[in-house]
């Protein structure tokens, strides 16, 4: 029987190396077993990855440079008050880190995003620049028609890219390939609601991010792998708090953020770091028209997140909810610096905290923060008030 | 009766302490009684080992073993204590330590290796406000240290001897290495060891002071926690520069000061060891 422990080591190891490797040697390597295959980096929050999954492509979700690749170029492209994460991309691309991929997926986030895909353009004139624009309609005749008329535009692009003419039942074995993905990442999240010292934050964070670049199959069987191995662990109880983290979805906090919030004294038991993954909660329709049943899902299934446009619900309700059934007993709201959307939804969503007297505190970081002393104080101070000033 | 062990993971000493409280005490632990102290400094050896034997010297102290400890809380770098039930913010465990030992203290000096703090609590040791030091280490247990060292002397002995200093020298309170610089030259010049330490506690002082006042506090006791609370010399200074500051409130210490952080988050581990799940206090 192989040793659980080892299994997990292992397993976290490979994800470990995968976060840190800024060169992108999976990609590479699986451009060496699939010969032709063509790859698309996708910028956050959401992409919808079966479209390139079903044209033969690997789908890459890309998140900046993070804290490992000092900016000079990126800088030179972006006033102060711009967030780090597309510093971080264009330095990855001029010093050639991106060389190995095809096509670039810019879906509509921010302004930011916007203005990164024209730069894009014009800097990479060889490869695919694509934007994603998302609909600001929740009406299902209104907004998921047009939805899926973009996401029929854009699996043309990715035909043409990848040469390989996508047919529905292909495209809907993909729907159900990534249905498989949200149901083992949904396993993974109520483990870690139900027993948060078995999956570490920072496990759990980079057991998911290796999903950002291994084909989808592998990452499933991962998850899988990790998940049976973990609960045999003996993995001591701690008296933490149970906080949500919010306001992570794009520009990513560095790792070491993330395991001072756990050693501050919180279990992180629900975040929006990875939210990418999870964005379409639930199945999505693998019958019909499958670009329709991508644009329903989106629409009736997306999850309440700043970086789309919403009116489905009262802003707030669904975080709120979040909290209550991931047995929460408070909110952290970490967002990048100068990241408009979720700053920008913060006063609604503390708001909505407030009135059903949930705590919550807040601070902000780049990808490439450094030093978490001040971070730690104020989510240990935090957790204490929690524990031994809450109800 | 709830037995917990505190233990505060300092960066130049560890502290442990051993509280054995009644069920359904609440927050105010009414009637805690403190069974054993036992603090250790560090100096070279590894961190893991001295809080293994400070832990094993305080159950030994209390004439306990592991298996009857119902909590370990831990307070200071407690990552470091694999055995550790929950852990407690530095503010918070000092301020419920500072209460038990003084009921009338309503802020906290607490002096440690690397940096100083004050602390602003209400009489329930709920943290309403606090001021630290900046990074420089001149207003720190470590500068101390370092002084001492270069003048030959322990740091036990530092505080005796700045109480017979008559004249005091100026010492820089902003840089540490100005203020190492000034006693470079202090020294060459002849000025006697007990006007340096005096000129050192008195420099680092009006910097505690300085903390104190923006805390803008109504009455009670100011009690002095940490590696520095032993220091005569220093809290006497203490004393002095408050009332030089316009402060009223008393400065005091006492003689388990140094482990007010152990006895505090001993004390919170017996609140919260009441209010964990079933599943929690078994894996506890």
């Amino acid at each position: 029987m192989v040793d659980a422990k080892q299994t997990v080591t292992e397993i976290v190891a490979r994800a470990d190396a995968l976060y840190h490797d800024l060169e992108f040697g999976a990609v590479k390597r699986w451009k060496e077993t699939h010969p032709g295959g063509k790859v698309i980096g996708c910028l956050p929050t959401y992409a919808p990855r079966e479209l390139a999954h079903a044209a033969g492509m690997l789908p890459v979700y890309l998140r900046g440079a993070g804290d490992q690749v000092e900016i000079i170029r990126g800088d030179a492209y972006f006033q102060s008050y711009i967030c780090q994460l597309p510093r971080g991309m264009i330095e990855l691309a001029l010093s050639g880190r991106l060389d190995s991929f095809d096509g670039f997926l810019f879906p509509a986030i921010c302004d930011v995003i916007r203005n990164l895909s024209g730069i894009w353009q014009l800097h990479f004139p060889d490869k695919l620049a694509r934007y994603l624009d998302i609909p600001q309609n929740f009406d299902v005749e209104v907004g998921g028609r047009f939805y899926a008329e973009e996401l029929r535009r854009l699996l043309t692009d990715f035909e043409q890219l990848s040469g390989q003419k996508v047919s529905d039942d292909a495209l809907r074995h993909s729907i159900g390939v990534y249905n498989t993905h949200r149901r083992v990442i949904q396993n993974l999240m109520d483990l870690r609601s139900e027993k948060p010292w078995l999956v570490p934050a920072d496990e759990t964070y980079l057991v998911l991010r290796a999903g950002d670049v291994l084909p989808v199959e592998e990452h499933i069987e991962m998850i899988k792998q990790y998940l049976q191995s973990v609960v045999e662990l003996e993995r001591p109880m701690r008296d933490h708090s149970r906080v949500v983290v919010s306001g992570a979805f794009c520009e990513q906090p560095p790792l070491g953020l993330i395991r001072t919030l756990e050693r501050a004294g919180c279990y992180i038991v629900w975040d929006d770091m990875t939210i990418s993954a999870r964005f379409i909660a639930g199945d999505v329709s693998t019958s019909g028209d499958p670009c329709v049943a991508l644009a329903r899902a989106f629409i009736e299934q997306g999850v309440e997140s700043a970086s789309v446009y919403s009116c489905k619900k009262k802003k707030g309700s669904e975080l709120c909810e979040t909290v209550r059934k991931a047995g929460a007993q408070g909110v952290i709201f970490a967002a990048p610096s100068f990241c408009d959307p979720a700053l920008l939804d913060q006063p609604m969503l503390q708001t909505a905290l407030d009135q059903e007297s949930i705590p919550w505190t807040a601070f902000k970081y780049a990808e490439n923060l450094g030093q978490f002393q001040v971070i730690r104080e104020q989510a240990g101070t935090f957790s204490d008030s929690i524990r031994l000033w809450g109800a | 009766m709830i037995l917990t062990c505190g233990i505060d993971v300092g960066s130049s000493a560890v502290k442990a302490a051993i509280i054995k409280s009644h069920p359904g005490s609440g927050r105010a632990r009414e009637g805690a009684e403190l069974v054993a102290t036992h603090v250790e400094r560090i100096r070279r050896r590894d961190q893991r080992h001295v809080i293994r034997a400070v832990y094993d010297g305080v159950l030994e102290a209390a004439g306990l073993t592991e298996s009857d400890i119902h909590y370990v809380a831990t307070t200071g770098e407690g990552e470091l204590v694999d055995f550790r039930t929950g852990h407690f913010y530095g503010m918070t465990a000092h301020a419920r330590g500072a209460l038990f030992l003084e009921p009338q203290t309503r802020a906290v000096l607490d002096v440690g290796a690397l940096h100083a703090r004050a602390i602003s609590m209400d009489a329930d040791s709920k943290v309403v406000g606090y001021r630290m030091t900046s990074q420089c280490a001149s207003g720190s247990g470590q500068f101390l240290e370092n002084i001492a060292r270069y003048l030959g002397v322990t740091l036990e002995e530092v505080g005796a001897l700045s109480l017979e200093g008559d004249r005091p020298e100026k010492v820089s309170g902003i840089c540490a290495v100005l203020a190492e610089t000034d006693v470079i030259n202090m020294v060459s010049r002849g000025i006697s060891l007990p006007n340096i330490l005096r000129g050192i506690h008195e420099s680092m002082a009006n910097r505690l002071a300085k903390l104190v006042r923006k805390l803008e506090l109504d009455d009670g006791i100011v009690l002095v926690t940490g590696g520095l609370a032993n220091d005569i010399g220093l809290v006497h200074a203490t004393r002095a520069a408050l009332v030089e500051h316009g402060i009223d409130s008393r400065v005091e210490t006492h003689p388990l000061s140094v482990a007010a952080g152990a006895i505090g988050s001993a004390l919170w581990g017996g609140y919260r060891y009441e209010r964990l799940s079933p599943d929690t206090k078994q894996a506890a």
